[in-house]
């Protein structure tokens, strides 16, 4: 039973994990450029929401699609003052360019908002549903259903509308897509965009059960990059289902691990998708 | 050829300088530092600069370095200078058997997969508390001023030894640029296709060049450790403060070439301990940011670096004069 209920936390918070990993394997796929820094935008993402619920008094699910107003805006002028200038570069560019976002950001917030921790309160924070003999709490169901709901979004973003196809026009030929009309720089903008705002939506919801600090981040990084590894640079689809994969795999590990080497397990996981199959276990290769 | 004449007359003004500074003052201990990041931005050129392999994880050799003569020194008391050959030799093994996964790996599938590596060490260290004193970090036993044990009061020795490891350093990076595998090398790093072709065995080199630079990276870790005198996880095995440092020092001065490091490492390191000064605790993310916005206006204005930047502005300033 303690193994079920490991695989059903593992499920509820890999659903989180595949939301904020998706703005990686986006902007991957749109521009073949990894961006270090995207652990930064959870963080930013977090923050927005944490001064919502502060000051306006939004619930961080609501406060949630704030956040993913704010750092889409966020993510286009980075898109257009930063990436733009490195996409036709050599890797050392692209990846040092991140590299440098990522302490510019992370050492911005320490400097704005100070090093101390903080969390918001909430009426369900303690709640938990109760399935048989399982248990679900509450602020972990929400967060699941919320990523949920933004992946769907997302879905039908990219697939039904004309920008979601224009944008992976985009990605399969930028060449033939400029032909057919298409802005490609504004399309990159808007990938940019949307891939850091969905980091900072999943940031935000997981403020119900989770402290913010300017270095939140560090422990996400490897994680997402994991997940995206795992489903295949690139996938949307392979990083829901690495997502998955990863909280489960996080979860269940510490049934038979101490939870300090939680991460180990991901970490070795993670090398030995590299090694073996770099273009990742699901989802089609590039 | 001029450059040899130059190259002596830097060094013996750098050895001469300590004369000149209190022993045991802050300007000479931020002269050591600068010393040691060079050098390990020259390590990390071998595999970064002349391989154009981007390691994000030489952290995890700097770590092995430090972790292990440290552990035989509390342990064994052994003497440093053989931990450090035995950090060298773990490393190597280390490096050797991480080219596995990572040998067919690029751009930046290489640096995640470096990346990941150093953080696994990092974890290990500090949840494998009964060795590796665990999250707290290590302290080295204190007996100062053994040759031996590699320990001093003053800090004008360790001048002296991170000045002969940039040198000895450096000397094997001209070396190998000069020698058939640097040949290789630079063939690998224009295209490694047609360098497959023309009969380089790739695979070889490339692991050539990560096992040196890994084993040279462990002995500057662990004179880390014993200029210290105190690390944890984060100090020898974090992304930011070693990883990535490592590269934007080799990066900022210009990768590939031996005066690159030297020239990032005496502009980042002195910045940084200035603020960190000046600043006192708010300087710690302010430094940290500066570093960062560097970082990223040196690869937007020029990615070769500031040595790029010099000759190529020389050579401009020169045509304009002889028109």
């Amino acid at each position: 039973m303690a193994f079920i209920q490991a695989v059903l936390d593992g499920l509820m918070i890999g659903g989180v994990y595949a939301v904020i990993s998706i703005g990686l394997t986006l902007v991957f796929g749109v521009m073949g450029i990894v961006n270090f820094a995207q652990a930064e935008f959870l963080t930013l993402g977090m923050f927005v929401a944490y001064f919502a619920w502060k000051f306006l008094g939004l619930d961080p699910l609501i406060g949630s699609f704030l956040s993913f107003v704010v750092i889409f805006g966020l993510g286009v002028v980075v898109q257009m003052t930063l990436i733009q200038r490195v996409l036709n570069a050599p890797p050392v560019a692209q990846i040092f360019v991140t590299v440098g976002l990522l302490i510019v950001i992370e050492n911005l917030t320490l400097i704005v908002f100070g090093s101390d921790f903080h969390s918001v309160t909430t009426s369900y924070q303690t709640s938990t549903l109760r399935i048989g003999p399982l248990f679900i709490g509450i602020p972990y169901l929400a967060a699941f259903l919320m990523a949920l709901l933004s992946a769907a979004a997302l879905w039908l973003f990219t697939n039904k509308t004309w920008y979601g196809r224009a944008m992976r026009a985009t990605a399969q030929d930028p060449m033939a897509a400029n032909l057919m009309g298409i802005n490609a720089d504004r399309m990159r903008q808007i990938a940019f965009g949307l891939g850091v705002g969905m980091t900072a939506f999943g940031g935000a919801v997981i403020l119900p059960y989770f402290t913010v600090h300017p270095t939140v981040g560090h422990q996400f990084v490897v994680l997402m990059f994991t997940v995206v590894v795992l489903g295949g640079l690139g996938s949307v689809a392979g990083a829901v289902v690495g997502g998955f994969a990863v909280g489960v795999i996080q979860s269940v590990s510490t049934l038979f691990f101490p939870i300090q080497l939680q991460n180990l397990v991901l970490f070795i996981v993670f090398l030995t998708v590299l090694a073996v199959r770099p273009t990742g276990l699901i989802g089609a290769a590039r | 050829m001029k450059w040899w004449i130059t190259g002596a007359v830097v060094l013996v003004a750098a050895a001469i300088v300590p004369t000149f500074l209190d022993p045991t003052g802050y300007a000479i201990r931020v002269l050591t530092l600068a010393l040691l990041f060079a050098a390990l931005g020259q390590a990390w050129n071998i595999v970064g600069g002349l391989a154009n392999q981007i390691s994000l994880g030489h952290a995890a050799f700097f770590g092995l370095g430090a972790y292990t003569s440290t552990i035989l020194l509390i342990n064994f008391g052994l003497s440093p200078w053989i931990g450090m050959l035995a950090g060298a030799a773990i490393a190597a093994v280390a490096a050797y058997l991480l080219s596995f996964p990572t040998m067919k790996l690029r751009g930046h599938y290489f640096a995640l997969a470096t990346l990941a590596f150093s953080e696994v060490l990092r974890v290990i260290a500090g949840s494998w508390t009964s060795v590796t004193g665990g999250p707290v970090g290590l302290s080295v036993p204190f007996s100062p001023d053994s040759f031996w044990l590699l320990q001093f009061k003053s800090t004008m020795p360790y001048y002296y030894i991170m000045l002969g490891a940039l040198v000895v350093i450096s000397g094997v990076f001209v070396w190998i640029r000069h020698s058939s595998l640097g040949y290789r090398l630079r063939a690998l790093k224009e295209n490694p296709e047609a360098a497959e072709v023309v009969g380089v065995n790739t695979t070889q080199v490339k692991i050539s060049a990560a096992v040196i630079s890994a084993a040279l990276t462990a002995t500057l870790g662990t004179l880390y450790a014993q200029f210290t005198y105190f690390f944890d996880p984060e100090a020898v095995f974090g992304i930011i403060p070693i990883s990535v440092r490592a590269a934007i020092i080799a990066i900022l001065g210009g990768a590939g070439t031996v005066v690159g490091p030297i020239i990032g490492a005496f502009l980042i390191v002195p910045m940084e301990e200035m603020a960190n000064v000046l600043l006192s605790s708010r300087g710690a993310g302010l430094s940290q940011l500066a570093f960062g916005v560097m970082l990223i206006a040196i690869i937007l204005i020029e990615p070769r670096g500031i040595l790029a930047l010099i000759t190529n502005g020389v050579s401009r300033l020169r045509r304009r004069k002889s028109s």
